[in-house]
C-alpha cells in the first residue's frame, strides 16, 4: 500500500522485529471492524519503542498480533507480515505465516509478554512455581535434564515429559516411583531455575512465593512474577501491554524501574503499549502513535514529544493536564473516534481535525518521511512541504487545538 | 491439615444431623397411619390386631414409639421389611450395593461424557461440535428416564438381544463370592471373565439411560464455564508462554472450568438416586429404588424410613466430598469459613 515507503528510513539490517503492512480485521455481525489498518514499524535490538494511542486504537491488537494471539475467528490477519529476526544468525521468521509449532517455540522463548492486569494473567488454580516451571519445561527441557545430571540423549522414559511439566498425573507419579533419585534431581533443577528467575526480579523469599497461589500475593508482587515469567528464557523482545495500569500508583514506578533495570542488564528490546506519555518520556527511545487502527506518527520519543507534527499527536499532548492549568479547564480533543466498521477511505482524524481540507476526506494519508528518522501521516503536511512552507511557518497546531478543546469542555 | 480438621468437624456433625432427619422421617411416616397392616393377614380379628399393635408397641404415643425405634436403630435393628420378608438390616446392604453400583456407573457415563462434551462445546463455540453437544444435552434433559429406557430396550433387548435385563445371570453369580456386593467388582476380584462380561452386559443399558439425563446438566455447566475461562487472560498468557493448545485447554482453561462444574456434579448424584427408581423398575434392577417403590405401594414403613435415612446419609457424604473437591480445585476457597 501507499505507506510502505517510509519504513526504509533506517535500512540497515539492524532490526529485531519488523511489522510490515499489518492489517487485522474482526468479523462481527455488524460488519468488518478494521482494528489494525496497514501498520508498519520496526523494533531494533535492545531499544524501547512505545506504541501510544487511546483505548480502541488498535495498539493492543497490534501487540497481540506480534505473538499471533488474536483469536481467529473473529479475528483475521488481512494483510502483512510480522518478522522476527534472530540477531545472532540473521534467520527471519514470519510469525503470521510460520507453522504453529515454530510460532509456539518462539512465544515465551524469544518474544514474551507482560499483561495489563497480573491478577488476571496468572492462573488462580496453579502455584506460581508451577506456572513458571511451564516456561522452562516448554523451552528449556534439555537444560533442566542436564542440570539434574541426566544425559538428555539417554534420558529415561518419562523424564522429558516430567521436565517439560507436561506429563499427566499418573505418568508423572509412575516416573517418580520408578526413578526416585532422578525424579528428585529433576524437581530440584526445575525449582532452582524458578527460584533464580524469581529472585532476579527482586522478589523476597522466592522459595515461599514459588509455592504460593496468585491470590496470596499483592498486585505488585504478581506483576513481578509476570516479569520473571516473561524474562525466564531471556527473550529478545518483551511486549509490555500497559504493564502498570492495573497497579497502585505507588507501585507503578517501581515496576517500570524494574523492567528498565532488567532491560539494561539483558539488552532486551521492549515494546510498550501504553497511553501514559510520562512513561514514554522516561523510558522510550522511539515513539509510534496510533489512531483508529493506523499509525499516524513515529520518531525518536523526545523529538516527537517536543514537536509533534500530526494534529492528533498535538491534541494528545495538549490533553495532558499541567500544573497551573486553571481549574475545570482540562483539554480534550473535540469529537470522538470514528467507528471502524467499513470506514470510508479517508483520514480517520479528519472529522476532528481543525486543519482538514477536501483532500483529507478523499485519501488515506500515507506516512511521509521527515528528517531525524521521523514519519507522519498527514495530507496537510504534504501540502505544506510541497508548497515549500518551512516547518517553522506552519500554523501552531497546539494552540488552536487547546483553544478549541477548552471550548468543547466548557460548553 | 486444614482439610483433615474440616473433615473431622463435618463428620462429627453428621450424627446430629442424622438424628434430626430421623425425627422428621419417623414422625411424617407415622402420620400416614399405623404400619400394622404390613404384619397383619386379612383373616385376623380386631383382638388379634390389637394384640399385634401392642406387641410392636404401636399403641404408644409417637414420641415413645420413636424412642423405641431409635433404640433399635442404635442396636442395628431397623425393623421388619414386609416387602422383603426379612429384617431391613439384612436386605438394605444388598439393595444399597446394587443401587450404588448402578449410580456409580451412571455417574461415570455422566461425568466423563459431560466433561468431555462440555469441553469440546466450550472450545468450539458455535461450531458443529458445539451444536451437536447442545442438542444432545437438551435431549438428555428433556427425555423422561422411563421412556428413554424403554426406547433403548426395544432395539437392544427385544430385537437384537445384545443386552439382557436384570442385574446378572443368577447361575453365574451364585457360584462366585460377593465380598463387596458390587457385581462388577466381585467378578474382577474372583477373576472370573464370564462373570465380568455378564455383569458389564447387564449394567451398560441402565447406566447409560440413568447417566444420560445427569450428563445433560454437566454438559451445559461445563460448556458455559469453558466459554468463560477460554476468554480469561491467563489462557492467553499460557499461549504466550508457548504452551501447546491442548495443554492450554486442559491445564489452564478446563481446570478452572471444573470449579463450578463440581457443584453440578454433586447435585447430579441426587438426580441419579432419584432417577434410579424409574430405571430400576424398567430394567428389573434389584436396588433401593425398586425396593422403596414396592414399600411405598404396600405401606411398609420400616423400609421407607430406612431408605430415607440411607439416602440422606449418602447426600451428606456427597456434599462433603464436593466441598472438599471445591477447595482442591479453587485455591481461593477457604474451608469452614
Amino acid at each position: 500500500m501507499s505507506n510502505v515507503s517510509a519504513s526504509d528510513v533506517n535500512n540497515s539490517e539492524d532490526w529485531l522485529l519488523r511489522v510490515d503492512d499489518l492489517s487485522v480485521h474482526f468479523h462481527t455481525p455488524r460488519g468488518v471492524v478494521q482494528a489494525v489498518d496497514h501498520v508498519s514499524f520496526e523494533v531494533r535490538p535492545g531499544e524501547t519503542l512505545a506504541l501510544v494511542g487511546e483505548t480502541g486504537c488498535g495498539k493492543s491488537v497490534t501487540a497481540r498480533s506480534i505473538m499471533k494471539l488474536v483469536p481467529e475467528p473473529p479475528g483475521d490477519y488481512a494483510s502483512g507480515k510480522v518478522m522476527l529476526r534472530n540477531p545472532a544468525t540473521g534467520a527471519v521468521i514470519d510469525m503470521l505465516a510460520a507453522p504453529m509449532d515454530q510460532v509456539r517455540a518462539t512465544r515465551g522463548d524469544r518474544i514474551a509478554m507482560i499483561f495489563q492486569d497480573p491478577g488476571k494473567a496468572l492462573n488462580p488454580s496453579l502455584t506460581i512455581g508451577r506456572q513458571l516451571a511451564e516456561v522452562f519445561g516448554e523451552h528449556r527441557a534439555q537444560m533442566l535434564l542436564t542440570n539434574a545430571g541426566i544425559d538428555p540423549a539417554k534420558a529415561p522414559l518419562g523424564s522429558k515429559s516430567v521436565a517439560s511439566q507436561r506429563a499427566g498425573v499418573i505418568r508423572r507419579s509412575f516416573f517418580n516411583l520408578t526413578h526416585r533419585g532422578q525424579s528428585r534431581a529433576l524437581q530440584a533443577a526445575v525449582d532452582a531455575s524458578v527460584i533464580d528467575a524469581l529472585s532476579d526480579t527482586g522478589i523476597p523469599n522466592p522459595r515461599k512465593v514459588m509455592s504460593s497461589y496468585p491470590h496470596e500475593l499483592s498486585g505488585g508482587m504478581k506483576q513481578r512474577v509476570m516479569i520473571a515469567q516473561a524474562l525466564a528464557c531471556d527473550p529478545d523482545l518483551l511486549i509490555a501491554d500497559e504493564p502498570t495500569t492495573a497497579l497502585d500508583v505507588t507501585i507503578q514506578a517501581r515496576i517500570l524501574d524494574l523492567i528498565n533495570d532488567m532491560q539494561q542488564r539483558r539488552g532486551t528490546a521492549i515494546l510498550y503499549i501504553t497511553h501514559d506519555l510520562s512513561l514514554v518520556r522516561q523510558f522510550a527511545d522511539r515513539l509510534a502513535v496510533m489512531y483508529a487502527g493506523r499509525l499516524v506518527e513515529s520518531g525518536p520519543a523526545l523529538e516527537v514529544l517536543r514537536s509533534p507534527q500530526h494534529p492528533y499527536t498535538q491534541g494528545l499532548l495538549a490533553a495532558i493536564p499541567r500544573a497551573g492549568t486553571p481549574r475545570g479547564q482540562l483539554a480534550a480533543i473535540a469529537g470522538s473516534v470514528p467507528q471502524l466498521i467499513d470506514p470510508p477511505p479517508q483520514c480517520h482524524f479528519s472529522s476532528r481535525c481543525s486543519f482538514s481540507a477536501q483532500a483529507c476526506t478523499n485519501h488515506v494519508p500515507g506516512l511521509i518521511p521527515l528528517p531525524v528518522a521521523r514519519e507522519v501521516a498527514c495530507l496537510r503536511f504534504t501540502d505544506a512541504v510541497s508548497l515549500g512552507v518551512n516547518q517553522e511557518q506552519m500554523p501552531s497546531h497546539v494552540d488552536l487545538i487547546e483553544v478549541e478543546s477548552a471550548e468543547a469542555v466548557s460548553s | 491439615m486444614q482439610v483433615r480438621q474440616y473433615l473431622i468437624r463435618r463428620l462429627a456433625l453428621l450424627p446430629l444431623i442424622m438424628l434430626g432427619v430421623s425425627i422428621i422421617v419417623f414422625t411424617l411416616t407415622r402420620f400416614t397411619g399405623s404400619p400394622v397392616g404390613i404384619y397383619a393377614t386379612p383373616d385376623m380379628t380386631p383382638d388379634e390386631l390389637a394384640a399385634l399393635e401392642e406387641r410392636y408397641r404401636l399403641d404408644e404415643p409417637i414420641p415413645v414409639q420413636y424412642a423405641y425405634w431409635l433404640w433399635g436403630l442404635l442396636r442395628g435393628d431397623l425393623g421388619w421389611s414386609g416387602v422383603s420378608v426379612a429384617p431391613v438390616t439384612d436386605v438394605i446392604g444388598l439393595k444399597l450395593a446394587a443401587t450404588l453400583e448402578l449410580a456409580l456407573f451412571a455417574a461415570l457415563v455422566a461425568i466423563v461424557g459431560g466433561i468431555a462434551l462440555g469441553t469440546i462445546a466450550g472450545v468450539r463455540r458455535n461450531k458443529a461440535p458445539d451444536h451437536a453437544a447442545r442438542f444432545f444435552s437438551i435431549l438428555g434433559a428433556s427425555t423422561p428416564t422411563f421412556w428413554f429406557g424403554l426406547l433403548l430396550l426395544i432395539p437392544f433387548y427385544l430385537w437384537l438381544d445384545w443386552f439382557p435385563i436384570g442385574r446378572s445371570t443368577p447361575e453365574i453369580f451364585d457360584t462366585i463370592a460377593h465380598p463387596t456386593g458390587l457385581y462388577t467388582v466381585d467378578s474382577v476380584v474372583s477373576l472370573n471373565p464370564t462373570a465380568m462380561w455378564d455383569s458389564i452386559r447387564h449394567i451398560i443399558l441402565p447406566a447409560v439411560v440413568l447417566g444420560f439425563g445427569a450428563m445433560a446438566i454437566i454438559v451445559r455447566m461445563m460448556r458455559s464455564s469453558m466459554v468463560e475461562t477460554m476468554s480469561e487472560e491467563y489462557v492467553d498468557a499460557a499461549r504466550a508462554k508457548g504452551l501447546p493448545e491442548k495443554l492450554v485447554i486442559k491445564r489452564h482453561a478446563r481446570r478452572n472450568a471444573l470449579v463450578p462444574t463440581a457443584t453440578v456434579i454433586g447435585l447430579s448424584f441426587g438426580f441419579l438416586l432419584q432417577g434410579a427408581v424409574a430405571v430400576e423398575l424398567i430394567f428389573r434392577w434389584p436396588g433401593l429404588g425398586q425396593w422403596v417403590t414396592s414399600a411405598i405401594l404396600s405401606g411398609d414403613q420400616a423400609t421407607i424410613m430406612a431408605y430415607v435415612l440411607i439416602t440422606s446419609l449418602i447426600f451428606m457424604l456427597i456434599n462433603l466430598t464436593v466441598d472438599i473437591a471445591y477447595a482442591y480445585l479453587d485455591r481461593r476457597v477457604v474451608l469452614g469459613s
